[in-house]
């Protein structure tokens, strides 16, 4: 079965591609890149080192020690991966690995409002398209990028386990749904407000 | 209908440990240390055919014996909490109503499987279920029912730490949890050695689904029969069914297993909107195939899907009505599985995608006929996959065109 030709024949298929661009898609979107900690940013390298201390203690704990450094810095810099490799002994390559394997971890910096929307199939019945596209409209920004107010971060991302909430919504980690398109105003104004 | 893993949902608090204690809390694990030997406890566990809940439906005190027959110490236990199966959120409301009632299971399959550690991994987007979770553990140690010497016994410690994920469907699959619980990359692993014999750090691991732990107490106070007889047919005990979709009320309710799906779908979501059809349903999550109206009498367990072509899954039934397209719902799944490959193994990293490929050509009228054979030819290579993953992708995508062709074909022949 390992050699069925299935696979291959519809890669080679010259019109594979061009219907996969044509379509518009609500597409997870995470660039991998690497940004440099900014200058002013550097001190707190020191805060994240004192932080990973009792990390060492607790074997298999990369994910804690990357969460550590997302919640100082707004995202993942290579510096903290270098540092994290470092204080818990684990080789550069595998904390790169686990920070690029899942979702919830940023290569670029981030607003402090993440907004995860589900696309998946109870969301997207329930209207999950138009709740999108309205956040993008309200935030003047395509999902996947940081609205240029510098206060959101939208993301379109997998179930978010919030079905009876279709379509459901994390503002950070908080639940919120059903969100109609027009909630989308007042979200917003209650999250800049510090409601959120 | 008597509730089992549901029961003390709408009580005051009752996330708490003074709720959970009146409610009859933890008296379970005393009459289990106090009367009762490990052998006894898994022994009740096998006679009340209490399966696994997380999909896979392994009997859970055949899992927990096996794993106490392994010298090799120490043993674990661990919750998988990173259910994220789409339409699925049976596991959420657990932990953050009644995270007791799973700790409690836990600390029982510990003593069962005689584990001495444990690991309590949830997905990293349920914020609430962590913090209910870790006070609940807390609370535990505080009371005595965690740590060293437990209500007593000096001969029974276990030693629980909070885990939580970032962000990745693949790591549900036991052997990747293990691989995260180690600070690696979610991908799964070779099986066998299975996880009773080669689990977290190599050693013999318990590994269940919270609704599976959270059986375990109501099963020691009451008994093997009364479980099992809960069940309808064959089917024992209870099973938290959770609904979505184009349905009225998208609710869970706690059900005896075997139900038929017209009674949830019409019963307890209320069937579709005023004014609409039923089209189909899912009966378990994107894995499982759809099904259509005229197999609603069809007993949601797992045998009776599987005699159908699907899966009884995770209990997470997605209701369509006829303002939905089938060729649509297919697409979604498949952009699910293109973005939850994990990517280690070809056929399921390059046939995902090209799952998702074959169904954007048929949605924008440039499909043919030869790509629904193709997606036949597709899913068998699929099912040379490494992991659970790639064998189930294609399923979804092929059941619904097995069952709604006509609208495959409306698409390809430029009707719609
Ligand atoms: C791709 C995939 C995803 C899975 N996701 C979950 C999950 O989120 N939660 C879960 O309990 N089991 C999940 N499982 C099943 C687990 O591998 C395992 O069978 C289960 O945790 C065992 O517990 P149980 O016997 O109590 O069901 C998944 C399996 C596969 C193949
Ligand atoms: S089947 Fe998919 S998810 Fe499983 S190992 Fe292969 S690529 Fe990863
Ligand atoms: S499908 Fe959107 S939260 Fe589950």
């Amino acid at each position: 079965m390992l050699n069925s030709p299935a696979i291959f024949q519809v890669n080679n298929r010259a019109d594979a591609r061009p219907y996969r661009m044509a379509i518009h898609h609500t597409e997870l979107e995470t660039p991998p890149g690497r940004q440099p900690l900014p200058e002013a940013e550097r001190p707190k390298l020191e805060t994240l080192r004192e932080q990973l201390q009792p990390l060492k203690e607790l074997p298999g704990s990369s994910i804690e020690a990357l969460y550590a450094a997302q919640e100082l810095f707004s995202y993942v810099p290579p510096e903290a991966i270098t540092m994290i490799a470092e204080e818990l002994n684990i080789p550069e390559s595998q904390v790169f690995g686990v920070v690029t394997f899942y979702t919830m971890f940023s290569l670029e910096p981030q607003a402090p409002n993440v907004l995860r929307v589900c696309r998946d199939l109870s969301c997207h019945l329930a209207g999950a398209p138009k709740l999108i596209g309205a956040l993008e409209d309200a935030l003047g920004v395509r999902h996947g990028h940081n609205s240029p107010d510098g206060q959101f971060t939208l993301k379109v991302v997998s179930c978010l386990g919030l079905c009876d909430m279709q379509p459901a919504m994390l503002v950070n980690l908080d639940q919120h749904g059903p969100v109609m398109p027009d909630d989308v105003p007042d979200l917003l104004d209650g999250i800049r407000n510090g409601a959120g | 209908m008597e509730l089992v893993v549901t029961r003390n949902f709408g009580r005051p608090e009752s996330w708490t440990l003074a709720s959970y204690r009146e409610a009859g809390g933890y008296e379970a694990l005393e009459r289990v240390l106090k009367e009762m030997t490990p052998e006894e406890v898994t022994d009740l566990i096998k006679a009340s055919d209490l399966t696994g809940r997380g999909g896979a439906f392994f009997p859970t005190g055949l899992k927990w014996e096996f794993v106490r027959k392994d010298p090799k110490t120490p043993r674990y236990v661990v919750v998988n909490a990173d259910e994220s199966e789409p339409g699925t959120y049976v596991n959420r409301l657990s932990l953050e109503l009644d995270p007791h009632m799973t700790i409690e299971g836990m600390i029982i399959a510990a003593y069962a499987s005689n584990a001495e550690r444990g690991y309590f991994y949830i997905r990293g987007e349920y914020g609430l279920s962590h913090e209910r979770v870790k006070a609940a553990l807390r609370e535990a140690y505080e009371a005595g029912y965690l740590g060293q010497g437990i209500c007593g016994r000096s001969d029974f410690n276990l030693e629980v730490e909070f885990r939580r994920g970032a962000g990745a469907y693949i790591v549900g699959e036991e052997t990747a949890l293990f691989n995260s619980l180690e600070g690696k990359r979610g991908n799964p692993r070779f099986k066998p050695p299975f996880p009773t014999n080669f689990g977290v750090w190599g050693l013999p691991t318990a590994i269940n689904n919270v609704e599976t732990l959270a059986a375990a107490p109501a099963i020691v106070m009451n008994g093997a029969e009364w479980f099992k007889d809960l069940g309808i047919g064959d089917a024992a005990g209870t099973k938290m069914y959770c609904l979505s979709g184009n349905v009225v009320n998208p609710v869970c309710v706690e059900l005896p297993l075997g139900v038929s799906a017209r009674e949830v779908i019409m019963e307890h979501g209320g069937g579709v909107p005023e004014g609409r059809t039923l089209k189909g349903f899912k009966p378990g999550g994107a894995s499982s195939a759809p099904l259509t109206p005229a197999e609603l009498d069809a007993a949601l367990e797992p045998k009776s899907m599987a005699a159908l072509g699907t899966i009884m899954g995770t209990g997470g039934v997605v209701v369509f009505d006829d303002t939905t397209c089938m060729v649509d719902v297919a697409y979604r799944d498949a952009l699910f599985f293109e973005d939850e490959s994990c990517g280690f193994c070809i056929p399921c990293r390059e046939g995902t995608p090209n799952l998702v490929q074959i169904c954007e050509r048929i949605l924008h009228g440039q499909g043919t006929m030869d790509d629904l054979d193709l997606l036949e030819e597709l899913g068998a290579s699929m099912m040379a996959s490494f992991c659970g993953l790639g064998h189930f992708a294609h399923q979804p995508v092929r059941g619904a065109v097995s069952r709604f062709r006509d609208e495959f074909e409306a698409y390809i022949r430029g009707r719609n």
